[in-house]
């Protein structure tokens, strides 16, 4: 009768914590709607991945091959899931006002910052820039990096970005209200929508592409998914192909990422003190990346005769669309009449490709 | 604080190397992305004035070719 409590004999301490992180990330998804598309699957996967001689993590377990072939092979998982995210981004708003894309570029500071501040805490090189890429409020992106850096700590990395993606509505309105004075958060924007041309929105993918691939080549994947994406959105010949890269493509790589990710949930490589700390860098990252948009703007307002409303410049970390909804709700608090939508829009998206071409350039940086 | 790092086993804290690596990559890394968000502007920008240039142009003249647009009156 040995048999029957041969998975019981085998548990240990550990596992039975991850089955507790478990539940609480499948509560959070659940009851606090926090990221439910990856926090469940992923809540789910450090259950199953933790119970005691789990098949699915042993030798052509099926977890681990889908990490093995969807993750650490080539990455495909993040970047493909990259072309769903790509079909999904107007960047009409950015091109009505391009210069809105130095805010999306200031507002990836967090991540330089923090990427110090690891490496003061201990950590090797290539584990604080993978922490550092927490800033960049994009989970593929985080997966990417430390995918390829081959940090130690992936799935801490990969839960902390995806957990501090939900909290954006709550760190960054304290973290602008501290920076900014209420007449700056009062300042009023015009929207002039300038009609963005059809060649324009088919030509602007292949131009990001073309120069992040000559000046930062190793951001190359990301970008050229990123911009694959886009260039199906708006050519105007693919709906069909749009449509599907939107929903169900992205939808089947979003559930795939998140149960594969939990791969690396297990209780000896995830229950440490330095997931504490990496906590900790990753609110650092995002409070960072929230004071360099802001400034940023601060400082454009110095030179430019049309004022930038600063809580624009929050919404430069990636975290699309949330950011802009969170900058579009501070506005209104400060003045009703007070519409910064489609300029946060413009200035989120911003984020999303520079957040890319920073996860590309750290990895050539450090490698 | 430094105790309390150094009770991380995996943690070596204030190695000059790694420090200079990381400083590294802050200057590296932000004149980059500056660079590239640089290029992005003033090529969109470039593109979208060519863009109002030829429609006006097709709008005047009902035919649209290189040559003529950059020729002077």
């Amino acid at each position: 009768m040995d048999y029957l409590i041969e998975g019981l004999n085998a548990l240990t301490p550990g596992q039975a914590v991850m089955w507790l992180i478990g539940g609480l990330l499948i509560f959070l998804a659940i009851k606090k709607d926090m990221e439910p598309a990856l926090l469940l699957p992923m809540g789910f996967g450090a259950i199953l991945c933790n119970l005691p001689l789990s098949p699915v993590i042993g030798e052509s377990g099926i977890i681990k091959s889908l990490f093995e072939v969807g993750i650490e092979a080539s990455e495909a998982m993040p970047l493909l899931l990259f072309i769903g995210i790509g079909a999904m981004i107007d960047f009409g708003p950015l091109l009505s006002n391009p210069k809105l894309f130095i805010l999306g570029g200031a507002a990836q500071f967090g991540i330089f910052i923090t990427i110090i501040l690891a490496a003061m805490i201990g950590f090797p090189i290539e584990d604080a820039a993978s922490i550092g890429i927490i800033g960049a409020a994009d989970g593929p992106t985080a997966i990417m990096v430390s995918q390829v850096l081959k940090s130690n700590y992936t799935a801490a990395i990969i839960v902390v970005a995806y957990s501090y993606m939900a909290l954006v509505p709550i760190v960054q309105p304290a973290v602008v209200k501290l920076c900014t004075t209420k007449k700056e958060r009062l300042i009023k924007m015009q929207y002039t929508s300038n009609q963005v041309t059809k060649l324009t929105r088919i030509l602007f993918p292949i131009i990001v592409t073309v120069i992040a691939g000559l000046i930062a080549p190793e951001s190359l994947s990301l970008v050229g998914m990123l911009m694959f994406g886009n260039l199906i959105r708006e050519c105007g010949v693919l709906q069909s192909l749009s449509e599907t890269a939107q929903t169900t493509f992205s939808n089947i790589i979003t559930l795939l990422l998140g149960i594969t990710i939990s791969f690396q949930m297990q209780a000896e490589a995830f229950l440490r003190l330095e997931t504490l700390v990496i906590m900790a860098l990753g609110l650092f990252a995002f409070v960072f990346d929230t004071i360099g948009g802001v400034f940023c703007a601060k400082f454009m307002n110095l030179f430019t005769k049309n004022k930038i409303n600063p809580i624009i410049g929050a919404a430069g970390i990636s975290a699309f669309p949330m950011a802009a909804r969170v900058a579009e709700k501070m506005g209104i608090q400060e003045d009703p009449s007070n519409h910064l939508l489609m300029h946060a829009v413009g200035v989120n998206v911003s984020g999303q490709i520079a957040s890319a071409i920073v996860g590309g350039l750290i990895i050539g940086l450090v490698l | 604080m430094m105790n309390m790092l150094l009770a991380f086993e995996n943690l070596s804290p204030m190695n000059g190397e790694v420090l200079k690596a990381s400083l590294n990559i802050l200057w590296q890394g932000l004149l980059a992305i500056f660079i590239v968000i640089g290029l992005i502007i003033i090529a969109v920008s470039v593109t979208t004035d060519l863009i109002a240039k030829g429609s006006n142009y097709k709008a005047k003249h009902g035919d649209i070719s290189i040559k003529k647009i950059f020729k002077k009156k």
